[in-house]
C-alpha cells in the first residue's frame, strides 16, 4: 500500500535534509517549552488551591467584616453553634510590638529595633478548622497562646498581670534580636514568645506584607486594647458545617441575616480570590511572553522554510515537470513542517514539564504560598496545558510556513530547461526581492494569506491572554515592533550598502555579507531585538519605578504615618511631639472607613461583588468592580489638600448649610458614573449618609501626602466613628526615637515607616522583573537559535567564499575578523533597536499606565547593547568557526 | 496530428534585451513518428521542445497536443497534461537528488496515486539494466546511470509522447550509444511519439524525420534517408 504522494515525499526530504530542520524542531520546542512550563505550573497551582481550598480559607465559610461584629450578628452565629456549626473567631490587624525586659542581645548590637510594625492576628485555641499550623516547637495552638505560668518581665506602664503566649515569625526575633522566651508588649499587654511560625494556612495571599505575623489569643487582644471605634480591623468568623451538609444553604441564610453588619459572606469554593486573581494576572503575563518566544521561533521556522525552499528550487522545477501542481508541492512541504511543528511540540511538552519545577526558584518571593510544596504534591498532570502547548506549536508553525511556502507558485517548470539552454544555475526567480514585499501584497492569494496569518496569530494570541482586548494590544505592540524592527534594520543595511566603502577588506567583507540579495540579517536583527527589547522594558520600568519611590520621594515627603490616633488622643499626641521633637509639626487628619452603600439612589448590593469582579474579569475591567466595592476612608477638610486641583464644580466656601458634600476624585468619579450633584450614600459602620457631589477633583497620588478619593464637607461626619492618620517627617537618625516614643506613649498607635514600605515595596518590584526577564530570557534564546538557523542556511556559502579568499591568500584572522565584524554588526544594530523601542515602550507604560516621568538609564542601554553584541558575536563563531579551519582545495575541486 | 504548432514565436527579455528565440514556426508531427530537431546551439530547438511539454508558454502561436490547446491552459492543467501525456528526458538528467534511484523512477506514478508506484519502478528499473542500483542516491551513481534513471522515469506513466533533450549530451558516445538503443527500444515497446533534439546527426540519422532549425526558424524538414542522398 503506497503512501499519498505528499505524505511519502515529505518523508523522503524530511530523512534527506534533517539537519537542514534542526533549528525548525528547536525554535518550535523551545517556545512551546516555555508556554508548556508556564502553563503547567499555572494548572497545578491552581489545581492545588483548588484542593486545598478549606486550608486556605481555614473553614467552609467566612464571615469577614471591616469592624467589629454588632451584637445582632454575634448572636445570630453564636446560634449556628447548635446546630453543629463550628464558629471560629479570627481578627487581623496592623500594630506595634516593643521590645521589653532585656536590651538586644550582643550579637544584634546595632540593627536590631526595639519596636517594630507587624501585623497582628488574634485566633482561638481551635485554630484552624482545616489546614495545618505548623510552628517550632510543635505544640498545641491552645497552649503556645494561652496565658503563660511565667511572669512577664515588669514593665513601668503595665499594669496588666497576665502574660500571654505569641507565636511569631522568624523575620520579628530577627529584626528585634530577639529569641523564644523573650517578652513582648503588643498595645496595653504583656506577651512571651513560645514559638516561631512555619505555616500559617490561611494568610491572606499578597507578595506585599506590612510586617512580621504575631499571633495571640482572642483574650489577649481584647487585653491589648488595640481595638477600638474606627480602628482599622479586619474580623473573620470562619464556619465549620457538619461534614454530610453543604455549605451553600448557609451561605445564602447568613447573606440574607447578616446584611445589616456590610458582611461578606464566603465559601471555601472561593477562598483566596486575591491569590487567585495574582496567579492569573502572573501566569497570563508570564505566558504572553513564552507566546512572544514562540512567536520569535516562528520568525526562525519562517527563515528556514524560505531558506530551504531556494535550496530546493531545482527540486520543485522538477517535480513541477514531472506534472506535479503548485497545490501539490505545497501540500507535501506543508504536512513536512507541520510534521515537524508537532515533533517539536513534543519535545517542548517535555521541556515544559521540567521548566516548571523551577518555576518556584523564578517565582520565589513573590508566591505566599510555599511553591516547592505545591508543585511537588502534584499526583496528575494537568492535561490542558499541554493539549494547549502541541496546538498553539503546530498553528506557529502552519502560520509562520504559509507565507514563505507560497513562493513555490511562483517558481515555474521553464526553471530546469532555461537552465538547460541558457546554460546558467538556477537563479531564485520568484524569491528575489527581500523589499519585494509590499509588491508581493497586490497579489490576491498573498494579500488573503496575510490578512490570514495576522488574524490567526491574533486568535492565539486572545486564546494564550484569555482575553479579547489584551490578546489584541500584544498582538498589536508585537506586529508594530517588528514593523518597526524590520524598517530600522533596512534603513540601516541600506546605509550601510550606500555608505562610503571602508578601506578595511574586512569591514567591507562584512558589510557585503549584511547587506547581500538574500542575505537574512533582517530576520536575525528582528529576532534578536525582540528578545532584547522585552528585557530592556522591563528593567528600564523597574530601575525607573524603583528610583520613583525611592530617589525621586518629594523632599517633604512624610517619614511616618502614625494611624489610628483616636481623637481623645489627639491633643496628647500633638504634646508629646512638640515636648520632644520640638521642631515636627505633624500634621493630623481625621478619618472614617466606610464602604458605598447607594450611587445615585441605586443600592449598591453586598455580594454583587462576586458578580461584578467575574464580569468585570470577562469584560477586562476589573477596575470598575472595585470602584463599587473598596472600603472608601473618608475625611472632612475645609481647605482643598495640597497638589489637589478641582477640575470640575468648586470646591466648599464658609457656607456648609446645604447638607453633606463630597469632593470626588475624577477616576473614581468615571468609574462610579457620577457627576457634579450625584448623590453618593456612605455607610459608616452601619450608618447611612448621604452626601451631595459638589466638585471632581484631579489628586497627584505620588506626593507621599495623605490623597483620597472621597472628601466631606466639614460637620459631615459629626459622631462618627473617626480617628486620625499623623504624618511626621523627622530626619532618619531620629526615626527610631520617635516611633518608640509614639508606641511607649499611645501603644495602640501604629507606625508605618514609609521608607521601608517602600523597600518591601522595592522588593516585590524587584521579585517581578526577575520572574519577567526569566521567561524573557527565552526569547532571547529563540532569537539566537532564529541567528544560528539562518548562519546555518548560508554556511556553504560561507565556506566557499572563505575558501577563495585563502586560495588568494587570505588569513584564516582576516576571514575570522570579517566574520566577526559582520556579526557584531548585527547584534550593534539589533541591540540599538531593541534598546530604542525598549526605551519608547518604557516610556509609554510610565506615561500612560503609572503616569509617571521617563528618565534614561544609560547602564541599562549600555549594557544591554554590549550584551546584544556579545550575544550575535557568540552564536555567531559558534556557527561558523569549523568554515575557518577548511582545507582549500577540496572545497574548489569538489565545486 | 498527435502534435501541431502553428506560429509559435518565443521572445525572452533578459537584461534589457529581448531575444527572439523563436519565430513564426509552425510543424505537425503525427502520431507514433519519431523526429529529432538539430540544429546549432541557440537556435531554439530546446525551447520549442519545452513549449511542446507544456513548461513554458509562447509569447505568440498555438500549440495543440492530441487537439487541446496547451498554450491556454491553467497552472492545474498543465500539470495534468504533463502528467498524462509527456514523459521528457533532460540532458543533465535533472533527478531529484534527494531521493534514491526507485523513488525518483516512482514520483510520476505516485503523481496519478498509482498503488504499485514501487514494484513498477523497480520493474522499469530492471528494463533499464539498474534493478541492482535500485536504492541508491543520484549522487552514487555514475552519468550513464542517472540518464537511465531518468529514460526509465519517462517512460513510467506510458505517456504516449517523449520528449528527449539532448539525452547523450553529457554522455560520452559508447554510454550515449547505450542510452540512445534503450530510448529506441522502449519506445519501440511503448509506441510513443519520439521527439528528441539534438547535435548529433548519428542519433538524428536513426528517426524517421529530421527538422533543422537556425536561428529559431525551420530551415529544413525531411526524412533521414533523403537527407542521406
Amino acid at each position: 500500500m503506497m503512501m499519498p504522494f505528499g505524505i511519502s515525499m515529505a518523508w523522503r526530504e524530511t530523512r534527506a535534509a534533517w539537519r537542514h530542520f534542526l533549528y525548525f524542531f528547536v525554535c518550535i520546542a523551545l517556545g512551546v517549552g516555555t508556554l508548556v512550563g508556564v502553563g503547567l505550573f499555572a494548572a497545578n497551582i491552581e489545581g492545588t488551591v483548588t484542593r486545598e481550598a478549606r486550608g486556605l480559607m481555614g473553614g467552609d465559610l467566612e464571615v469577614r467584616l471591616s469592624r467589629p461584629i454588632s451584637a445582632n450578628g454575634w448572636a445570630i452565629l453564636q446560634s449556628l453553634e447548635s446546630r453543629g456549626i463550628g464558629v471560629l473567631h479570627i481578627s487581623e490587624l496592623v500594630a506595634m510590638a516593643s521590645r521589653i525586659g532585656r536590651e538586644a542581645p550582643p550579637s544584634h548590637p546595632s540593627s536590631a529595633v526595639p519596636t517594630q510594625l507587624i501585623e497582628l492576628k488574634a485566633i482561638e485555641p481551635v485554630y484552624p478548622f482545616y489546614g495545618t499550623l505548623k510552628t517550632i516547637p510543635d505544640r498545641p495552638v491552645s497552649e503556645l497562646i494561652a496565658v503563660q505560668p511565667d511572669v512577664c518581665v515588669a514593665d513601668r506602664v503595665a499594669e496588666k498581670p497576665n502574660c500571654y503566649g505569641a507565636i511569631v515569625q522568624d523575620s520579628l526575633l530577627i529584626k528585634m534580636g530577639l529569641q523564644i522566651g523573650d517578652h513582648l508588649k503588643i498595645g496595653q499587654a504583656l506577651f512571651k514568645i513560645t514559638s516561631t511560625l512555619k505555616h500559617e494556612p490561611d494568610r491572606v495571599a499578597s507578595a506585599f506584607s506590612l510586617g512580621p505575623r504575631v499571633m495571640i489569643s482572642q483574650e489577649a487582644l481584647r487585653a491589648a486594647e488595640l481595638v477600638k471605634p474606627g480602628s482599622r480591623v479586619r474580623e473573620r468568623y470562619l464556619l465549620r458545617v457538619p461534614s454530610e451538609a453543604s455549605p451553600e444553604p448557609l451561605l445564602t441564610e447568613l447573606r440574607e441575616q447578616l446584611t445589616k453588619d456590610s458582611a461578606h459572606v464566603s465559601t471555601f469554593r472561593e477562598a483566596q480570590p486575591q491569590l487567585r486573581r495574582f496567579l492569573d494576572q502572573l501566569t497570563r503575563y508570564l505566558g504572553l511572553v513564552g507566546l512572544t518566544a514562540l512567536f520569535v521561533g516562528g520568525i526562525g521556522v519562517a527563515s528556514t522554510v524560505h531558506a530551504f525552499i531556494k535550496d530546493k528550487l531545482k527540486t520543485i522545477a522538477i517535480l513541477k515537470t514531472l506534472g506535479a501542481d503548485s497545490g501539490t508541492v505545497i501540500r507535501t512541504y506543508l504536512f513536512q513542517a507541520l510534521c515537524l511543528g508537532f515533533m517539536g511540540s513534543v519535545a517542548g511538552v517535555f521541556a515544559g514539564a521540567s521548566l516548571q519545577h523551577v518555576m518556584p526558584i523564578i517565582l520565589a518571593g513573590l508566591l505566599p504560598l510555599d511553591p516547592f510544596a505545591l508543585s511537588s504534591s502534584q499526583d496528575t498532570i494537568p492535561i490542558e496545558p499541554i493539549l494547549k502547548g502541541l496546538a498553539l506549536g503546530v498553528a506557529t508553525t502552519l502560520l509562520f510556513t504559509l507565507w514563505p511556502l507560497l513562493s513555490i507558485r511562483e517558481i515555474r517548470p521553464a526553471l530546469i530547461f532555461r537552465t538547460d539552454i541558457l546554460g546558467a544555475e538556477p537563479k531564485d526567480v520568484s524569491l528575489k526581492g527581500r523589499f519585494a514585499s509590499l509588491r508581493q501584497l497586490q497579489d490576491p492569494v498573498r494579500s488573503g494569506m496575510a490578512v490570514l496569518v495576522v488574524l490567526g496569530l491574533s486568535g492565539l494570541a486572545i486564546w494564550q491572554a484569555q482575553s479579547l482586548s489584551i490578546g489584541m494590544i500584544f498582538i498589536g505592540a508585537l506586529l508594530a515592533a517588528v514593523i518597526l524592527l524590520v524598517l530600522t534594520a533596512r534603513a540601516l543595511i541600506r546605509g550601510l550598502r550606500i555608505a562610503a566603502s571602508p578601506s578595511s577588506l574586512t569591514v567591507r567583507h562584512a558589510m557585503g555579507n549584511l547587506s547581500r540579495p538574500g542575505s537574512q540579517a533582517t530576520s536575525i536583527m528582528v529576532a534578536i531585538g525582540i528578545g532584547v527589547m522585552i528585557i530592556v522594558t522591563i528593567s528600564l520600568l523597574e530601575r525607573s519605578l524603583i528610583s520613583q519611590i525611592g530617589e525621586s520621594r518629594p523632599l517633604n515627603a512624610p517619614t511616618f504615618f502614625f494611624i489610628d490616633v483616636q481623637p481623645d488622643q489627639k491633643a496628647a499626641f500633638e504634646r508629646l511631639l512638640q515636648q520632644q521633637f520640638s521642631h515636627i509639626m505633624p500634621e493630623l487628619t481625621p478619618l472614617v472607613r466606610s464602604r458605598l452603600h447607594a450611587v445615585n439612589g441605586r443600592p449598591v448590593p453586598l455580594h454583587e461583588e462576586d458578580d461584578r469582579e467575574r464580569r468585570g474579569r470577562r469584560d477586562g475591567e476589573q477596575g470598575k468592580a472595585w470602584y463599587f466595592t473598596r472600603e472608601y476612608v473618608l475625611t472632612f477638610l475645609d481647605r482643598l489638600p495640597k497638589d489637589n486641583i478641582v477640575i470640575k464644580g468648586e470646591w466648599w466656601g464658609h457656607d456648609t448649610n446645604k447638607g453633606p458634600l463630597v469632593s470626588i476624585e475624577e477616576e473614581a468619579a468615571r468609574h462610579l458614573g457620577v457627576g457634579l450633584g450625584s448623590t453618593i450614600e456612605f455607610d459608616i459602620q452601619g450608618t447611612v449618609l448621604p452626601a451631595t457631589v459638589s466638585s471632581i477633583r484631579k489628586v497627584e497620588w505620588s506626593n507621599f501626602s495623605t490623597n483620597f478619593y472621597m472628601i466631606l464637607s466639614p460637620g459631615s461626619l459629626e459622631g462618627a466613628p473617626f480617628t486620625f492618620v499623623a504624618t511626621v517627617r523627622v530626619a532618619p537618625k531620629e526615626e527610631i526615637r520617635l516611633q518608640q516614643a509614639v508606641v511607649g506613649a499611645f501603644p495602640n498607635v501604629t507606625a508605618i515607616n514609609i521608607g521601608e514600605v517602600m523597600d518591601t515595596f522595592a522588593r516585590v518590584l524587584e521579585h517581578l522583573s526577575f520572574a519577567i526577564r526569566a521567561i524573557a530570557v527565552f526569547c532571547i534564546l529563540a532569537g539566537s537559535l532564529v541567528m544560528a538557523a539562518a548562519l546555518a542556511t548560508t554556511r556553504y556559502r560561507r565556506l566557499y567564499e572563505s575558501v577563495v579568499f585563502k586560495a588568494l591568500g587570505a588569513t584564516r584572522t582576516l576571514i575570522a575578523g570579517s566574520f566577526a565584524t559582520e556579526y557584531a554588526l548585527m547584534g550593534a544594530v539589533a541591540g540599538l533597536i531593541g534598546t530604542i523601542l525598549a526605551s519608547g515602550l518604557s516610556w509609554g507604560v510610565l506615561y500612560f499606565v503609572f503616569d509617571l516621568p521617563w528618565t534614561l538609564q544609560p547602564m541599562v542601554l549600555v549594557s544591554s547593547l554590549l550584551f546584544t553584541v556579545m550575544l550575535t558575536l557568540g552564536v555567531g563563531f559558534l556557527s561558523t568557526f569549523r568554515i575557518l579551519g577548511q582545507r582549500p582545495l577540496a572545497i574548489l575541486r569538489h565545486e | 496530428m498527435i502534435i501541431s504548432a502553428s506560429h509559435v514565436t518565443m521572445r525572452l527579455s533578459g537584461g534589457g534585451h529581448a531575444v527572439t528565440i523563436l519565430d513564426d514556426v509552425s510543424l505537425d508531427i503525427p502520431a507514433k513518428q519519431m523526429a529529432a530537431i538539430v540544429g546549432p546551439s541557440g537556435s531554439g530547438k530546446s525551447t520549442f521542445l519545452g513549449l511542446i511539454a507544456g513548461l513554458d508558454r509562447p509569447t505568440s502561436g498555438s500549440i495543440k497536443v492530441d487537439g487541446v490547446e496547451i498554450t491556454t491552459l491553467r497552472e492545474s492543467e498543465m500539470a495534468r497534461y504533463r502528467r498524462q501525456k509527456i514523459g521528457y528526458i533532460f540532458q543533465s538528467f535533472h533527478l531529484i537528488p534527494t531521493l534514491t534511484a526507485w523513488e525518483n523512477v516512482a514520483v510520476p506514478l505516485e503523481l496519478i496515486g498509482d498503488p504499485h508506484a514501487k514494484s513498477r519502478a523497480i520493474d522499469l528499473l530492471t528494463a533499464v539494466g539498474l534493478k541492482d542500483r535500485q536504492s541508491h542516491y543520484p549522487v552514487q551513481l555514475s552519468g550513464g546511470e542517472q540518464q537511465r534513471v531518468a529514460v526509465a522515469r519517462a517512460f513510467a506513466c506510458r505517456p504516449p509522447i517523449l520528449l528527449a533533450d539532448e539525452p547523450t549530451g553529457n554522455l560520452d558516445s559508447t554510454i550515449g550509444r547505450q542510452i540512445i538503443d534503450l530510448l529506441l527500444a522502449l519506445n519501440r515497446d511503448y509506441g510513443s511519439t519520439l521527439v528528441l533534439v539534438t547535435h548529433d546527426s548519428d542519433l538524428a540519422s536513426f528517426t524517421q524525420r529530421i527538422i533543422t532549425l537556425r536561428d529559431g526558424r525551420i530551415v529544413s524538414d525531411h526524412s533521414p534517408a533523403s537527407s542521406l542522398k
